[in-house]
């Protein structure tokens, strides 16, 4: 069987820290590469996780909970997304809403334009004057998930404009800055618990610094300190990150995404 | 009951320059479009918009030269990126934006609904948007707890787009839909509804189901017939968005001045809604509809 693809990689690595009985939350996303980080890896780990060992993982997909994965068709219209299978909706969206402040959600999964060394976020804006240099979409919700998931993941492509040392505005409150911290806000736990890009993996140290972990078959310390506008920590003894198993290679190429439909891009 | 059926047109002139007016719908679905059209006919200015996930009812009304403010959670285009107009015009400083994350949003609408003048929220602390001047604190008086406050959306009007409604203004949904919104947080807290929908029913419909009337006729001050609406972004259960002419609309919006001419092709230069759909095509619009049931 063929060596597993960067987005292989990602989805297992993913599924490997998912538990049983736990509520993970996937958004909507839109299209291209965007939609295979926050959409296309996150549903493919879930799955995986499902069928190799949490059969009681639930997910969230959007606005329906539990959804019917063993289809997913190539275009998502709208008359698709409205006929989706799944066990529930909630009758308006301020009902997912209120499931996330109350601390319903185990994992989420984020991506974002700017990603910081302490985990903070930013979908919002580019630029830090009066008016921003670049316009990005809002806030979403991704505010409630990094204060009210348990352990939000981050799903990124690395590269030195998204990651950044400092956003340029907070959208979403990861560790702060050493200074101000989760605890000295008053937040009790949570925050990013690991970061999963297409060449390695980090995860957070006690303080709240991003700390690589691992790095993908062939890739090089060079290659991801490269792609990065600030020098993470480095975890003593650095390894790389375990292959995906054949059988996983094999649920993902033929039960979960035949088609190609999650991982195309 | 009194009957509450206008033309689109005459709906559309109960918002006035200078409003605030939540704008319903989410993503591209249910994009109030037809009174949004209207409004740029009907020149009005320096609206204030409160909305949640919007799209093409915001970039429309921006790109005609209509907002000078705007609060919610998201603008863009979905699938198609960035909504053009808006992102150029909150560069340039023509928009004032203040960006609220969900539960934020969610607590303004339903605060409206419940008629408080805030509610408390659970704080998000450490983010931008929590340290503005218009997120206080406030003290649980039963557990000392310290909470976020957040004003009540106080909008002088609210335009929705929806499936079907009675000349009285009972608007009704299907019992299978998408649900992904807060259009009926937004008409609970209303002061001066407006409401397009895909058709106009008999009264002696909608009443064998009271339940799927989900906004009733107390809170409408006009309801119009707009079919396609929505177009050219989607109504669920009813038709799909034209992704060509999302993709004609965000070229357009893209270049400098652009978005004039296209207004002038699909708006200004047209008279009213039926000759709108006359000139897409109503071949082209059938196209999209998706099958019932």
């Amino acid at each position: 069987m063929a060596e597993a693809t960067r987005n292989e990689l990602m989805a297992f690595a993913i599924s490997e820290v998912l538990r049983d009985g736990e509520l993970v939350f996937v958004g909507v996303g839109t299209s291209g590469r965007a939609f295979t980080l926050a959409v296309g890896v996150p549903l493919v780990a879930a799955r995986l996780a499902q069928l190799r060992h949490a059969p009681d993982l639930d997910i969230y997909w959007g606005n329906l909970l539990s959804p019917d994965l063993s289809e997913v068709p190539e275009r998502l219209t709208q008359d698709a997304i409205t006929r989706w299978p799944g066990a529930h909706a909630p009758a308006d969206v301020g009902s997912k809403v209120d499931m996330l402040v109350r601390g319903e959600f185990d994992v989420s999964f984020e991506s974002a334009a700017q990603i910081d060394r302490y985990g903070n976020l930013n979908i919002t804006r580019i630029g830090v004057g009066e008016t921003p240099t670049v316009r990005l979409v809002g806030c979403l919700a991704q505010p409630e998930h990094l204060a009210f998931v348990r352990r939000p993941i981050i799903v990124a492509d690395l590269s030195s404009r998204v990651f950044v040392e400092k956003v340029d505005y907070v959208t979403s409150f990861g560790y702060g800055d050493g200074v101000r911290t989760r605890e000295s806000l008053g937040y009790d736990g949570g925050g990013p618990e690991l970061v999963v890009t297409d060449m390695a993996l980090f995860d957070f140290t006690p303080s709240g610094r991003m700390r690589l972990t691992s790095l993908y078959p062939g890739v090089t310390l060079g290659d991801v300190l490269s792609r990065m506008s600030f020098e993470p920590d480095i975890v003593e003894g650095l390894t790389e990150s375990p292959g995906v198993p054949e059988s996983a290679l094999r649920a993902i190429r033929e039960e979960i995404d035949p088609t190609n439909a999650l991982l195309r891009v | 009951m009194r009957v509450k059926l206008t033309s689109v047109a005459e709906a559309a002139s109960l918002v006035s320059s200078g409003d605030t007016v939540a704008v319903g719908g989410s993503l591209l679905r249910r994009q109030p479009l037809a009174l949004a059209r209207e409004l740029v006919r009907q020149e009005v200015r320096d609206l204030t918009l409160l909305t949640w996930a919007s799209s093409l009812a915001t970039d429309l009304l921006v790109g005609a030269g209509c907002v000078r403010a705007w609060e919610g959670i998201y603008v863009g285009m979905w699938w198609q990126g960035a909504a053009p107009n808006f992102r150029r015009a909150v560069e340039r400083g023509e928009v004032a934006v203040t960006d609220h994350s969900e539960s934020v949003m969610t607590a303004k609408f339903r605060a409206a609904a419940m008629g408080l003048p805030f509610l408390p929220v659970k704080p998000i602390r450490g983010t931008s948007m929590s340290e503005r001047d218009d997120v206080r604190s406030v003290t649980c008086p039963y557990t000392g707890v310290e909470l976020h406050a957040t004003a009540a959306a106080r909008a002088d009007s609210t335009i929705l787009h929806a499936y079907a409604g009675d000349e009285f203004g009972n608007i009704v949904w299907p019992a299978h839909r998408d649900s992904d919104d807060e259009d009926l947080i937004m008409a609970a807290g209303s002061r001066r509804l407006v409401v397009s929908v895909e058709r106009i029913i008999p009264h002696s419909e909608g009443v064998r189901r009271p339940n799927l009337t989900y906004i009733p006729h107390t809170k409408v001050a006009a309801v119009c017939e707009a079919p396609f609406g929505a177009y050219p972004g989607s109504c669920d259960t009813i038709y799909d968005e034209d992704e060509a002419e999302l993709e004609r609309w965000v070229a357009a919006g893209k270049r400098e001045g652009g978005f004039d001419a296209y207004l002038a092709e699909t708006v200004r230069d047209v008279a009213d809604h039926e000759a709108y759909l006359d000139a897409v095509g109503r071949e082209r619009l059938t196209s999209l509809e998706v099958k019932r049931g």
